[in-house]
């Protein structure tokens, strides 16, 4: 469990130093069960901090995120730590980035939380609909309570949990300069389920499967946004000379479109899940995802996002690498 | 006005009147998204949903939309075939007025005839909403539960009918497609749909002032405000692709071996490629500029331009933002700051 006013006066502390920019957290959103990213300046904005199992965004992505302006001439770039508080999973997209060499390990300062799992927020408004006042939760010994307006409510953390969570194997992060809390004990078990569901249909049924969800995409690259090892400065979805992908959406090119991500985030992919929870179509993205980690895992043993230390998948070579698909 | 009644057990013959002289769009899913879509034949049960996830412009303003075909080499150019009547069946009081807004877009200095034909062409039948969502506010912004702006026709759910109130000629039209299904509506009637509206908009829980803050908006362009509230955005094109009224598109030419296409596609506001001059200057380098360029557009320009603001209270920026970027707080915030 993190200790509220521990986490506060950790990040008022963090933040008054001259060389952290800010640090990024989570806070209360505007209504219902709704949770906003925080970007801590100022140590009296720490006060509005929060971690609960509402906290489902993964904050890596603002690493990455920000637009790297021309400065004017003269001006030195902003070279402050940015301090960033991260579940197991998120912790895993941070050692990534840093594997890759996206940041740089000492330009952060990661603050970790042990996590018991995140919710649904889809699960838990089908619950509790038209929740306008704000809601907080709490864990509590494998249950998840909701401090509704009307009186507590507690539910078995199963009924509630993301789906990538009831199979997390990395609770605790796998990263980090210092702890809120103790350790949680580890509860998933990775077996692919509905990855190998889906690849016991025959092609034809896989490709309908597919065709279905990639027409219902509206382009709104929501994903790729969020997703933090979506990084490209110059991404191929926006290229116009040549045009990679047309910007016209129709199934071909909005299956070019996932397909080209797909593939570019194998063994890269962290499963953090953030790309099929913001799509407003609903469009299974993880299944997309998990199917090139579980490829990568079998055929190579490699799971991305664990040891800073390691190479890059795409990069690195072992003579006992498989390479029975070279022709 | 000429008022009548639907009952329930003859919605599917309604329907299959409608659909057999018109293309009838209903919301329908697909995948998991729900959107507006032409009726085929398979359809088992009509449901009309609270709100559909892709606003009903892309009837009349679709995400992709071929201008012209050409070959390569060749100076001919060839149009899409002529508009169909259409009916489109369902559509909430504030996706219809979004339509009203759109129109004086599209009629604005030279009349778009892709997009005008296609709502000259097509006749709106409403569902007033009586069960608002969390996020609803269309009684800020000059709406309501039951507003009939943009609209034809009118229907209010009374239980075991539907209510049908005629609103143009249009609707007066389709009416008497159909008369031979209406049955005439008692005062009653008219009194319970009066009731259950009142009721709807007491539901709404969500509102804002929007006195002055057409004025207050350029005054607060150099706020701190922007700065704070771009920080979590993400950048992608949820809240303009999915508003009812945000209508960006871009124009482009595909080919396809030797045949092309012009085609116009929606574009967003949000998304750096917008304003990107071909020299690699960008007037809105990043997501601050961007935000506030998309909060000034709807509640500043557009309201200068043509004395409405371009937003109906519909929620789905609100309920479907991943990072709770939520409008009404922007605008309390607005109200707040001091200049």
């Amino acid at each position: 469990m993190v200790d509220l006013e521990k986490l506060k006066s950790i990040a008022k502390e963090t933040v008054s130093r001259d060389d952290v920019k800010y640090l990024i957290g989570w806070r209360q959103g505007t209504y219902g069960f709704r949770v906003s990213p925080h970007f801590v300046e100022k140590p009296e904005e720490a006060e509005e901090l929060i971690f609960s199992p509402l906290c489902t965004n993964n904050l890596a992505s603002y690493l990455v995120l920000p637009e790297k302006l021309p400065l004017p001439r003269g001006v030195e770039p902003d070279s402050r730590k940015v301090a960033l508080m991260v579940k197991g999973c998120d912790s895993r997209a941070v050692v990534q980035q840093i594997v890759e060499q996206g940041i740089k390990r000492d330009e952060i300062i990661v603050i970790g939380c042990p996590c018991e799992g995140v919710i649904d927020l889809e699960k838990v408004e089908e619950r509790f609909p038209n929740q306008l006042e704000s809601v907080t939760a709490q864990w509590s010994n494998g249950k998840i309570i909701f401090h509704l307006p009307e009186g507590n409510e507690e539910i078995p953390k199963e009924e509630v949990l993301a789906t990538k969570c009831l199979t997390c194997r990395y609770p605790n992060p796998v990263l980090s300069d210092l702890m809120l809390g103790d350790e949680v004990e580890t509860w998933g078990d990775e077996k692919y389920e509905d990855v190998k569901e889906l690849e016991a249909k025959d092609p034809q049924e896989r490709w309908s499967f597919w065709e279905e969800a990639f027409s219902s995409c509206v382009r709104c690259y929501s994903c790729r946004n969020v997703c933090p090892m979506c990084y490209c400065e110059d991404c191929i979805l926006d290229r116009l000379n040549p045009t990679w992908i047309n910007r016209s959406n129709n199934a071909s090119e909005n299956t070019a479109f996932h397909l080209a991500r797909a593939f570019h985030l194998a063994g890269r992919c962290i499963e953090c899940g953030e790309c099929e929870r913001v799509c407003p179509a609903g469009i299974p993205l993880t299944k997309l995802n998990r199917k090139l980690s579980k490829v990568v895992q079998e055929n190579y043993e490699y799971i991305p996002g664990i040891d800073p230390e390691s190479k890059p998948f795409q990069s690195s070579y072992r003579p006992e690498d498989q390479e029975d698909f070279i022709l | 006005m000429d008022t009548k009644k639907l009952s329930k057990d003859k919605l599917g013959e309604f329907v299959a009147v409608l659909a057999k002289q018109n293309k009838l769009y209903i919301p329908q899913k697909e995948g998991e998204n729900l959107k507006f879509k032409p009726l085929s034949g398979d359809q088992e049960e009509l449901d009309f949903p609270r709100i559909t996830t892709v606003p009903p412009k892309d009837v009349f303003f679709p995400q992709t939309e071929t201008l012209y075909r050409f070959e390569q080499g060749g100076t001919d150019i060839s149009f899409p075939k002529e508009e169909e009547e259409a009916v489109v069946l369902g559509i909430r009081p504030c996706d219809a007025r979004a339509m009203a807004i759109m129109d004086s877009l599209f009629s604005w200095d030279i009349d778009d005839p892709y997009f005008l034909n296609k709502r000259e062409k097509t006749t709106l039948i409403g569902l007033a909403c009586l069960e608002p969502g969390v996020n609803c506010f269309c009684t800020s912004v000059g709406g309501g539960p039951a507003s009939t702006e943009g609209l034809d026709i009118l229907l209010t759910d009374l239980g075991e009918d539907y209510l049908l109130q005629v609103l143009t000629e249009k609707g007066g039209k389709i009416k008497l497609s159909v008369e031979e299904l209406l049955e005439e509506a008692a005062e009653d009637d008219l009194d319970t749909a009066e009731k259950l509206v009142k009721e709807a908009t007491s539901k709404i829980g969500r509102s804002i002032n929007t006195d002055g803050i057409q004025e207050k908006l350029p005054e607060l362009w150099e706020s701190p405000l922007w700065k704070n509230l771009s920080n979590s955005c993400l950048g992608c094109g949820i809240c303009t692709f999915l508003c009812p009224t945000c209508h960006c598109f871009d124009i482009q030419d595909e080919m396809e071996g030797l045949e092309g296409r012009r085609c116009r596609v929606w574009d967003s506001c949000m998304f750096e490629e917008y304003t990107l001059h071909a020299s690699g200057h960008n007037p809105r380098p990043s997501r601050r500029e961007r935000l506030r360029n998309r909060i000034n557009h709807k509640y500043s320009y557009f309201v200068q331009n043509f004395g409405k603001i371009a937003c109906v209270g519909c929620g789905r920026c609100i309920d479907l933002c991943p990072v709770n970027i939520d409008v009404l707080d922007i605008l309390s915030q607005v109200v707040k700051e001091a200049i």
